[in-house]
C-alpha cells in the first residue's frame, strides 16, 4: 500500500506538466474538442435522427451545401447582419467610452443605466423587442406616428427585417464595447495628451491622432469578443423572428439548427455548422493578425 | 338537523366508494403497484387539467408517476432527444398528424389496441373505445395500429364579433367569397374611433400551413396526388394560395408574414379585427376576461364552403405510450392513459375549456347546461364530424415539408408570383419528400 503511494507520487512529480493540467484537459476533451471531432465525422454522413446510425457518404454534405440556395442566402443574411451590428457596436461603443471617460455629475448613475441592456437576459429582451417591433400592436409604430411619421413593417417585412434585428443587437451590446473601450482609455497614459495640448492640437487631433492609435489593440480585443457571439447569434434572431418573414432574417446558424433540430437531418445540420464554424475560426485568426500587427507596431 | 346532515354525507360516501368500486371491479388496478413511470406533456390546457389529478391514480393503483411538463417547442425537442437517447420515457403527448410517422418508423411509438381489447389490462365496457370521435382516433393509428388515444380534438373555427356583424347586418360568411366580401366590408372601417382590420390568419411560413389546410382542401386542392408526388402547384391548390394571401395582404393586419397564432389571436382579442380563424381551442382566450376586449361577443362557425365543399381539417393531441419502454412500464402507462381519459377526466377537461376527445363529455348534462357558447360547441362539433384527419402533408419529413410549403403561402401574401412560387415548391417537395 505505502509502495503504490509512492509510486504514484513519484510519477506525478516526475510528470508535472502532464499531471497537472489533465483534469482540465480531459473536461475539455469531453465537453468542447469531443463534440468537434463528433461533429466533423457527422457532418460526412448522412443520418435522420432516430432512424437507423449514421451513412458516411464523403464529401456530399459538402456538395449539397454549395448547391442550396437556402445556404447562400444564410451566408449572405449572416454577412449582412454581423457586418453591420458589429461595425455599429464598434462606432458607437467607442464614441461613447470616449464621452463616458470625461468625469461629469451624475456620470456614475448614467453609466449605470447604460449597461442594463447588456445584463439583461437575451431571450427575454428579445421577447420584449418582438412585442415592440410589431406593426400592428407595437410601441414602435406608435412613437413614430405622435411625430407624424408613417409606420414602418420592421421585422415583417424583407427589406427592413435585418436592420431591425441589428438595432436590437446594437442596442443590447454596444454597452459590452463601451465597457472595455472605457476600461482601456482610463489606463492611458496621460503625458501624450498634454504634449499635445501644449503643441496647441484640438479635440479632433486628439482623438485621431493618440486616443485611436492608442486604443487600436483594445478596440480589437472587444470586436474579437464581440464577433464570437454575433457571427453565431441565435437568441435575439430565434426568438424575434425565427428568420422569417420566410428566410429574410435566417443565418446559416439558424439554418443549421433548423435542419438539424426541425427537420432531423443531423448530417447536413452538422456540415452546416462545420462551416460556420469555419468561418468565425477564420474571422478570428485574421482579427489576431491585425491585432500582433497593431502591438508589433 | 346536523345529524341528518351527516347521514346524508355518510351515505353519500358510502355510495360513491361503491360506484368507483363497482368502476374498478373489472380488472386489477393495482397490478403494477410501485412501478415507476416517467411522462413527457406538453404544457397544453389538459395537461394543467390532469397534472393535478395524479395523486388520485397513484393512490388507486401505486403507481409511481413522475410528469415533466414543457412548453410546446421545447416539448417537442426534448421528447425527440430523449427516445433518440433511449432514456426513461414510459408515455408521452404525441399530435400524431405531426410526428406519427417519423416515431413510428424510429420504433418509439407502442401499438395499443392489444392493451385495449385485453381484459386484464382495460375495463372495456366502462372506458368504452367507440365514444372517442372517429377522425381524431383515425388521426392516431397509423399501418392498422392504434398508436394514441385523443385527449383533445381541434378543428380551426371562423370566428367572428356576432356585436359588429349584427350591428352592421351583416350575415355569417356561408362560402369563401362572402368570406372576402365580409372582410372587404369590415377592413378599414371605423369603429368606436378605431379602424378595424377585415380578418387576421397566421401568415408565418410553416405555422400558417395548419390553417391553411382548410382553404386548400375547400378549394378542391390537396398536399399529394393519388401518386403520391406534391400536388400544391396543381391549379385548385394555387387558386388556395391566392386567396389565403390576398385575404391577408388585403384585408388583414399589418406584417402578417410575421403572424403566428399568438400575434392573430391578440390582434383579435384587442377588438381591431372583425373575424379570425384559428384553432377553436382559442377560444379560451377570447372568452377569458383578464387577456381579452372581445368576451361574450364571439360567434363561431365552421369553414366556410370552397369550390370543393366545405373541408376542415381536424388535428389532436393522443397520449401515447413510448416503444422504447419496458413492458411492465408500457403496462403500467396505459393504466395510465386508460384512466386520463376515461368518461370524467375527459369530461372534467371539456368543462376546463378543452376540446375533448369523447363524443359523451360534449352531450353530458353538466357540460350542455353550463355551455354558454353553443355556436362553438355545435362548429366544433360539426367540424369533427367532416373534419380531414390527414391535415399535414402524408410524410415522413412533416417539418421540413410544412416550411416548403410555408415559402408559398408568404410568397403569396407578398403579392409575388404564386404560380411560380408553387412550382418551385412542389419540385423541391418532390425532392425532399421521405415516406
Amino acid at each position: 500500500m505505502k509502495k503504490l503511494k509512492e509510486t504514484i507520487i513519484n510519477f506525478l512529480d516526475n510528470h508535472i506538466s502532464i499531471a497537472f493540467p489533465a483534469p482540465a484537459m480531459i473536461t475539455l476533451f469531453i465537453v468542447v474538442i469531443f463534440p468537434i471531432i463528433y461533429n466533423i465525422y457527422m457532418s460526412f454522413s448522412k443520418w435522420k435522427i432516430g432512424l437507423g446510425s449514421p451513412k458516411f457518404i464523403g464529401l456530399q454534405n459538402y456538395i449539397d451545401a454549395f448547391s442550396d440556395p437556402r445556404f447562400w442566402n444564410g451566408l449572405k443574411v449572416m454577412f449582412l447582419f454581423s457586418g453591420l451590428s458589429l461595425s455599429l457596436e464598434i462606432v458607437l461603443g467607442l464614441l461613447i467610452a470616449v464621452y463616458f471617460n470625461k468625469e461629469f455629475k451624475g456620470s456614475n448613475f448614467i453609466q449605470t443605466i447604460y449597461i442594463f441592456p447588456f445584463a439583461a437576459t437575451p431571450v427575454a429582451i428579445a421577447l420584449i423587442w418582438r412585442i415592440m417591433l410589431n406593426p400592428q400592436i407595437g410601441v414602435l409604430n406608435y412613437f413614430l406616428s405622435l411625430f407624424g411619421l408613417p409606420g414602418s413593417l420592421w421585422i415583417s417585412d424583407a427589406r427592413t427585417v435585418i436592420i431591425s434585428l441589428v438595432l436590437v443587437d446594437v442596442w443590447k451590446w454596444t454597452p459590452m464595447i463601451t465597457l472595455i473601450v472605457l476600461a482601456g482609455l482610463k489606463s492611458l497614459p496621460k503625458d501624450p495628451y498634454e504634449a499635445a495640448i501644449i503643441d496647441g492640437a484640438n479635440a479632433f487631433h486628439v482623438f485621431s491622432y493618440i486616443t485611436l492609435p492608442l486604443i487600436r489593440p483594445v478596440l480589437i480585443t472587444a470586436l474579437t469578443l464581440r464577433s464570437l457571439d454575433n457571427l453565431k447569434e441565435f437568441d435575439i434572431i430565434y426568438t424575434i423572428t425565427q428568420g422569417g418573414p420566410g428566410i429574410a432574417s435566417e443565418t446559416l446558424y439558424l439554418y443549421s439548427y433548423k435542419t438539424a433540430f426541425s427537420f432531423f437531418k443531423a448530417g447536413y445540420g452538422s456540415t452546416l455548422i462545420i462551416i460556420v464554424f469555419l468561418l468565425v475560426l477564420l474571422f478570428n485568426v485574421a482579427l489576431n493578425k491585425i491585432r500582433y500587427r497593431t502591438e508589433v507596431l | 338537523m346536523k345529524k341528518k346532515l351527516f347521514s346524508i354525507i355518510f351515505l353519500l360516501s358510502i355510495f360513491l366508494m361503491f360506484t368507483t368500486m363497482i368502476a374498478l371491479a373489472d380488472i386489477n388496478w393495482r397490478q403494477f403497484e410501485g412501478v415507476e413511470i416517467r411522462l413527457l406533456m406538453n404544457k397544453h390546457p389538459f395537461t394543467t387539467f390532469i397534472e393535478p389529478k395524479i395523486p388520485e391514480f397513484e393512490e388507486n393503483t401505486g403507481i409511481k408517476v413522475i410528469m415533466e411538463v414543457f412548453p410546446e417547442d421545447q416539448f417537442r425537442d426534448k421528447r425527440l432527444i430523449e427516445l433518440n437517447a433511449g432514456g426513461k420515457v414510459d408515455g408521452y403527448m404525441i399530435m400524431p398528424g405531426q410526428a406519427k410517422l417519423h416515431y413510428w418508423k424510429a420504433g418509439w411509438l407502442a401499438p395499443l389496441e392489444g392493451y385495449m381489447t385485453d381484459p386484464d389490462l382495460t375495463n372495456i365496457q366502462e372506458w368504452d373505445l367507440g365514444d372517442f370521435f372517429a377522425g381524431p382516433m383515425k388521426g392516431a393509428r397509423i399501418e392498422g395500429h392504434q398508436i394514441g388515444v385523443v385527449i383533445n380534438a381541434e378543428a380551426s373555427l371562423l370566428s367572428y364579433r356576432k356585436d359588429l356583424f349584427e350591428q352592421f347586418n351583416v350575415k355569417v360568411p356561408e362560402t369563401m367569397a362572402e368570406l372576402e366580401e365580409t372582410a372587404k366590408f369590415f377592413h378599414k372601417k371605423v369603429v368606436d374611433g378605431k379602424e378595424m382590420i377585415g380578418i387576421t390568419l397566421r401568415g408565418k411560413d410553416a405555422a400558417a400551413t395548419s390553417q391553411f389546410v382548410d382553404f386548400l382542401y375547400s378549394f378542391g386542392g390537396s398536399w399529394t396526388d393519388e401518386k403520391g408526388n406534391a400536388n400544391i402547384a396543381s391549379p385548385e391548390s394555387i387558386e388556395a394560395f391566392k386567396f389565403y394571401g390576398k385575404l391577408l395582404r388585403e384585408y388583414g393586419p399589418k406584417g402578417p408574414t410575421m403572424y403566428h397564432w399568438a400575434e392573430s389571436t391578440s390582434t383579435f382579442m384587442d377588438g381591431t379585427a372583425a373575424m379570425i380563424f384559428d384553432a377553436n381551442v382559442f377560444k379560451s382566450l377570447y372568452e377569458n376576461p383578464k387577456e381579452s376586449k372581445v368576451v361574450g361577443k364571439v360567434g363561431y362557425a365552421t369553414v366556410p364552403a370552397g369550390s370543393a365543399g366545405r373541408l376542415p381539417h381536424v388535428s389532436n393531441w393522443s397520449l401515447a405510450v413510448s416503444g422504447t419502454a419496458t413492458p411492465e412500464c408500457q403496462k403500467a402507462t396505459w393504466l395510465f392513459v386508460q384512466w386520463a381519459t376515461n368518461k370524467e377526466n375527459e369530461l372534467g377537461a371539456l368543462l376546463s375549456g378543452v376540446p375533448a376527445g369523447r363524443e359523451s363529455a360534449w352531450t353530458d348534462p353538466k357540460f350542455v347546461s353550463t355551455d354558454n357558447t353553443p355556436d362553438w360547441t355545435a362548429s366544433s362539433l360539426q367540424s369533427f364530424a367532416i373534419g380531414q384527419p390527414q391535415w399535414n402533408p402524408p410524410v415522413l419529413n412533416v417539418s421540413e415539408i410544412r416550411d416548403i410549403v410555408g415559402k408559398v403561402i408568404v410568397d403569396s401574401i407578398e403579392g409575388k408570383d404564386v404560380a411560380d412560387s408553387a412550382k418551385k415548391a412542389a419540385e423541391l417537395m418532390n425532392k425532399t419528400m421521405e415516406k
